[in-house]
């Protein structure tokens, strides 16, 4: 007999939004990764039918949700869709990678339903790949490449004899743990303290907008609350663009060697960037919360069992323009590693107690900006393919539940690759260069000269 | 008292180094490569594991494994 679970809260954040926009497109999240070699399909399509029963997250489905709407989870014994061949390299790269992203746009439809699709490719140019195009309740990034790493670390074993891979971490008994402690009372009451405490000592939060001080007047007329400290959040239009900025390797040096000779984390610093930016558009408002996100990612068996464990917090601090550039990424490191101690908490509850506490309205929020740092870049570690040049791509879903969210990830030849997704019913590229050029103008600033403080950066750049 | 073979068996869950290989100098980011947030979630399964109250105020000045379990030691005297 199946087992039944209920969703982590990682889990429900992706459910919640599927709810709130109608439609799973916005769960979707889609990979292609291949080599420049000829494959062996066959020997690949078994290794992709082997993975599946590896890695016990790619059989997750959910039950139709009951008379009050909750759903479970429980983990199908076999998957049985077909891994079809696609060959695709009779076009372009360009006109292949626009067939993917159309494949990345499509919804898994229904209740009970595998949410896990696999597609082997023949790519232009020599690539051999496979396509996959999840549920992101599934699985998250990090959860995608410990996939695909062990996907090719079977196709090599079998293939040329290397070592079989070593064993993945059961899906079913890490969520069993994920969710028991989910529902430890003591912890869960510490959790609620700490969260609590923030908004007896700052009050209720204060929206800050990439494009100024308008969007939250906008909203105070709307709601007619000329108090209003929220902004209404997109729920029709959620077409989104990518524009993705290289930062060089010299650059990126700097940054990691200021991080390094000052113990900060690279997260915190780009926080630092993007909430100074947002302070200089807003009149120099000094309350700003950012959501960052954090991937539940520490002991062996988290990193190996797979599934979702990426789950958005709200940073906010309250930095006053005379405070230091060093003093404010401090500030922000302290802030963030309390954040870490709570982070078995579900952020669903902190939106429900400002809710209870200020009345926010119905979709709205006190964010524009999200944060995911991504230390660790898509690529098959795996020495029988040391030699052969690669190539993979994330595929956005296209349907954008946040007004702007950037992803920023290390490349493989020592820069670093800042994506930015954008509601291009509100936002448009030029929004995008405004905030990469200031983001970095600030960084760049508060590195050469951390004592210099925050008001005089945002009025030098 | 902290079983410091338990304590070291739950730091080796998040790094390469075995506890038998684990010398109590050893720092937590330095030499096992522990991120902010392995080192945070790390302190919230020794809070229950060995069911303490850890003060955010003093954890934060923790550097070592040393460190860490005479910061566990005096909890659990305390208790």
């Amino acid at each position: 007999m199946k087992d039944y679970y209920s969703l982590t809260a990682a889990q429900k954040m992706h459910h919640n939004w599927i709810q709130d926009y109608k439609t799973q497109q916005v769960s979707g999240v889609s990979v292609v990764a291949s080599l420049k070699a000829a494959l062996d399909f066959g020997l690949l399509k078994k290794c992709i039918q082997l993975e599946f029963e590896r890695y016990g997250c790619m059989r997750v489905r959910f039950t139709k949700p009951d008379e009050k709407g909750q759903v479970k989870q429980y983990i199908a014994e076999k998957e049985t869709r077909d891994i079809p061949l696609k060959d695709l390299s009779g076009m372009s790269l360009a006109e292949a990678d626009k067939l993917m992203q159309q494949w990345a746009y499509e919804t898994f439809e229904g209740d009970d339903i595998p949410l896990c699709d696999v597609t082997m490719v023949k790519l232009p140019e020599g690539f051999n790949g496979f396509f996959i195009h999840m549920d992101h309740r599934l699985i998250d990034s990090c959860g995608l490449v410990v996939m695909i790493n062990d996907l090719m670390q079977l196709y090599t074993h079998y293939r040329f004899g290397s070592e079989f891979p070593k064993d993945l971490a059961d899906f079913e008994m890490v969520l069993e743990r994920d969710l028991k402690k989910a529902n430890n009372e003591k912890r869960l009451a510490k959790d609620k303290k700490f969260w609590d405490d923030q908004l007896d000592a700052l009050g209720e939060p204060l929206y800050s907008d990439i494009q100024g001080p308008s969007v939250l007047e906008e909203a105070r007329k709307k709601h007619g609350n000329k108090n209003l400290r929220a902004a209404d959040i997109e729920l029709k239009d959620l077409f989104v663009e990518v524009k993705d900025y290289y930062l060089e390797p010299e650059p990126t040096k700097n940054l990691i060697a200021f991080c390094m000779n000052h113990q900060l984390s690279m997260t915190n610093l780009l926080l630092l960037g993007i909430r100074t930016y947002l302070s200089k558009v807003n009149d120099g408002q000094e309350d700003i919360t950012i959501q960052n996100f954090i991937s539940r990612r520490s002991t062996h068996d988290e990193w190996t069992s797979g599934g979702s464990r990426t789950i958005m917090f709200p940073c906010r601090t309250v930095i006053p323009a005379e405070m230091e550039f060093i003093a404010a990424a401090y500030e922000i490191q302290n802030v963030q590693n309390r954040i870490y101690m709570h982070s078995n908490y579900d952020p669903a509850l902190i939106m429900e107690e400002m809710r209870k506490r200020y009345h926010t309205p119905e979709h709205t929020a006190y964010e524009s900006c999200y944060l995911t740092y991504q230390p660790l870049p898509v690529k098959m570690d795996n020495p029988h393919l040391e030699q052969i040049p690669q190539h993979s791509k994330w595929f956005a879903n296209g349907a954008a539940t946040k007004k702007m969210y950037l992803t920023v990830s290390h490349t493989e030849h020592g820069g670093m690759n800042f994506s930015y997704h954008y509601q291009t019913v509100h936002l448009k590229e030029h929004d995008m260069e405004l905030l990469y050029y200031y983001m970095m103008r600030i960084l760049f600033k508060g590195i050469a000269e951390p004592d210099m403080s925050i008001g005089e950066i945002m009025e030098q750049v | 008292m902290t079983n410091e073979m338990q304590f070291k068996k739950i730091v080796a869950q998040y790094c390469e180094v075995k506890p038998e290989d684990m010398k109590n100098e050893m720092r937590f980011r330095e030499d096992l490569g522990f991120s902010s947030l392995d080192f945070m979630s790390f302190l919230g399964e020794l809070e229950d594991t060995f069911d303490v109250e850890l003060e955010e105020e003093d954890v934060l000045k923790v550097l070592t494994i040393a460190e860490a379990l005479e910061m566990m030691e005096k909890l659990q005297g305390e208790a």
